[in-house]
């Protein structure tokens, strides 16, 4: 058996992680204690963890190694460390949500129905992230447990709302996180830290047992090093559950053994109009991919600008609604930035908010239109790299705009219809930056497809951020 | 390479000048009047400091409900979330 020194778990995949403890090479207490010895030296830098599992991976550990010993079948995801964003309920623990208020909280009574999923898969839960409050946030700033921060560069945005997620991943301290994505708090972090991103269909995964935010916008899903990591956590965690009331009834469709079927025959096309990239580095990142892709023509999504208005603010009034008795209670116990537009959004008028939910029905009945046109679609997933931590404005061509607002500018008009959607990483120096490949409802396998055609041609990398240890 | 655009811009671009009619301006301290009166119709306790940052917020977001409100729906329209008994 190797000695964990020997296998370089810092940057091994979840697939490579999980062939070689199914191989025999390496044992899953070797595979935990060498997760917690990393997040021990390099979170107090990047500061991704506010919980950690210890003695709950252990005992998962020894009993997978046991089950290996004993002959049964060995899982897809067996021996593969992976944490989840602190919405997700973790038996035990407080399901913060990025907040201070939800510390008061009782201890979660049982997991998210995800994380039961990725364990059913073998993978083994090493602890809970860092996130942006109430998930309210594309920055990753936290102000009661601090920023985490972006590995490629430790002064800047991580991204949020899932900023742990993807600085745990993006760091090296493990190959596999959950986050959540409402306005797209996957694929922005997963942008600006340079990771694979999957933000399903509406209603794909389960989100049992997670804080919500945005009720009608809320997705969860995986931030991985590769997209076959992607694809296999996906496969893992897909099904139907009754304890979330928007979660599909549809049948397992996996992914992972489409993934080398190429991209021959598929229609792809380059987002124009407001998504048309007005920083150097978006619009390197989708010539590079489109070029890669032979991607010969631009489509307009209909409209996006005022989807993204709509969808600005549905998400506030949902969120006010939601944070109502909060805000009247404990008002000072909120991040003031996150409290001012809660408080903002329970004022929204109910007639322009259901004027927006009708809008929304237009909006995505032209946009499906655009399917029988093409099978994909390429947008940026941000407008520019990582911000500086403390940021507050950032310029998009001649347009200065703020920063915690408008990092989204891309991702809310996919997400308010629910389309799938990957972020793929760019890698550039001296900060990488994430394009969003777009499909249609339930097509994950398209974009994931593609996902892994431009890896296995090197155009897409999760580049390894140099970090010096405590 | 060039990218062909096989776009419905034209379209949308006609009808975002059709719809796109000025506003009725709001006094400048409409905003803050209406944020002190929600919060007391709210029972939501306001601290003179944050009175500022809430209104700058509900102004944004009427800045973007502005351009849903411009857009023309019939009246048949049915909200995005549909309930179903």
């Amino acid at each position: 058996m190797l000695e964990t020194t020997a296998f370089d778990f810092a940057w091994k995949t979840a697939g490579e992680i999980a062939a070689a403890f199914a191989a025999g090479r390496i044992s899953a207490p070797s595979i935990v204690d060498a997760t917690f010895a990393r997040i021990r030296a390099r979170d107090p830098l990047i500061n991704s963890f506010t919980a950690v599992t210890e003695e709950r991976a252990h005992l998962r550990a020894r009993t997978l190694d046991e089950a290996r010993a004993r002959g049964e079948p060995i899982a897809p995801l067996a021996g593969v460390p992976f944490a989840v964003k602190n919405l997700f309920d973790v038996a035990g623990l407080p399901t913060l949500a990025g907040s201070k208020i939800n510390r008061d909280a009782p201890p979660a009574g049982r997991d998210a129905t995800l994380i039961a999923r990725l364990e059913a898969a073998g993978a083994i839960l090493v602890g809970a992230l860092n996130m942006g409050e109430y998930a309210y946030d594309f920055t990753g700033e936290n102000l009661h447990d601090g920023p985490a921060r972006n590995p490629h560069d430790l002064q800047r945005m991580a991204g949020g709302s899932s900023s742990g997620s993807a600085a745990a991943v993006a760091g090296g301290l493990v190959p596999l996180a959950l986050g959540s994505d409402t306005n797209g708090s996957i694929r922005v972090p997963a942008s600006l830290c340079g990771l694979f991103g999957l933000k399903p269909t509406y209603g794909r995964l389960s989100r049992a047992h997670t804080f919500p935010f945005a009720a009608s916008f809320d997705h969860v899903g995986p931030l991985t090093r590769s997209a076959r990591d992607l694809a296999i956590a996906y496969d893992a965690m897909q099904g139907y559950d009754p304890d979330d009331p928007v979660c599909a009834d549809r049948t397992v469709e996996p992914v992972t053994p489409l993934l080398d079927r190429g991209i021959d025959g598929l229609r792809i096309a380059v987002a124009g109009g407001y998504f048309k990239c007005r920083t150097a580095e978006s619009v390197y990142a989708i010539d590079r991919v489109a070029a890669a892709l032979g991607v010969n023509r631009d489509i307009d999504i209909p409209e996006a600008e005022r989807a993204r208005s709509a969808a600005y603010i549905i998400t506030a009034s949902e969120g006010g609604s939601l944070h109502l008795g909060r805000l009247r209670t404990r008002a000072r116990d909120f991040d003031p930035a996150v409290r001012d537009r809660l408080i903002a959004g329970a004022m929204l008028p109910a007639s322009l908010v259901t004027k927006a939910q009708k809008f929304r029905r237009w909006y995505q009945r032209e946009v499906l239109k655009l399917f029988a046109e093409v099978d994909a679609i390429l947008a940026p997933a941000t407008p520019c790299p990582a911000p500086l931590l403390g940021q507050q404005k950032f310029m998009l061509g001649d347009v200065e705009m703020p920063v915690r607002a408008n990092l989204g500018i891309y991702t809310q008009p996919i997400s308010f219809i629910g389309l799938p959607a990957v972020a793929v990483p760019v890698p550039l120096s001296p900060l990488p930056i994430g394009v969003q490949i777009i499909t249609a409802p339930w097509r994950e396998d398209v974009g994931l497809r593609i996902a892994h055609a431009l890896e296995s041609q090197g155009i897409v990398a999760a580049q390894r951020p140099p970090i010096r240890e405590h | 390479m060039a990218r062909k655009s096989i776009s419905r811009k034209a379209k949308s671009a006609r009808r975002g000048r059709r719809l796109a009619r000025p506003h009725r301006a709001r006094k400048p301290d409409a905003i803050g009047t209406l944020v002190a009166a929600d919060a007391q119709a709210l029972a939501l306790p306001m601290d003179p400091s944050w009175h500022a940052g809430v209104t700058f917020n509900l102004q944004l977001l009427l800045k973007h409900a502005a351009l849903i409100d411009q857009f023309s729906l019939t009246d048949d329209a049915e909200p995005a979330p549909v309930f179903r008994a």
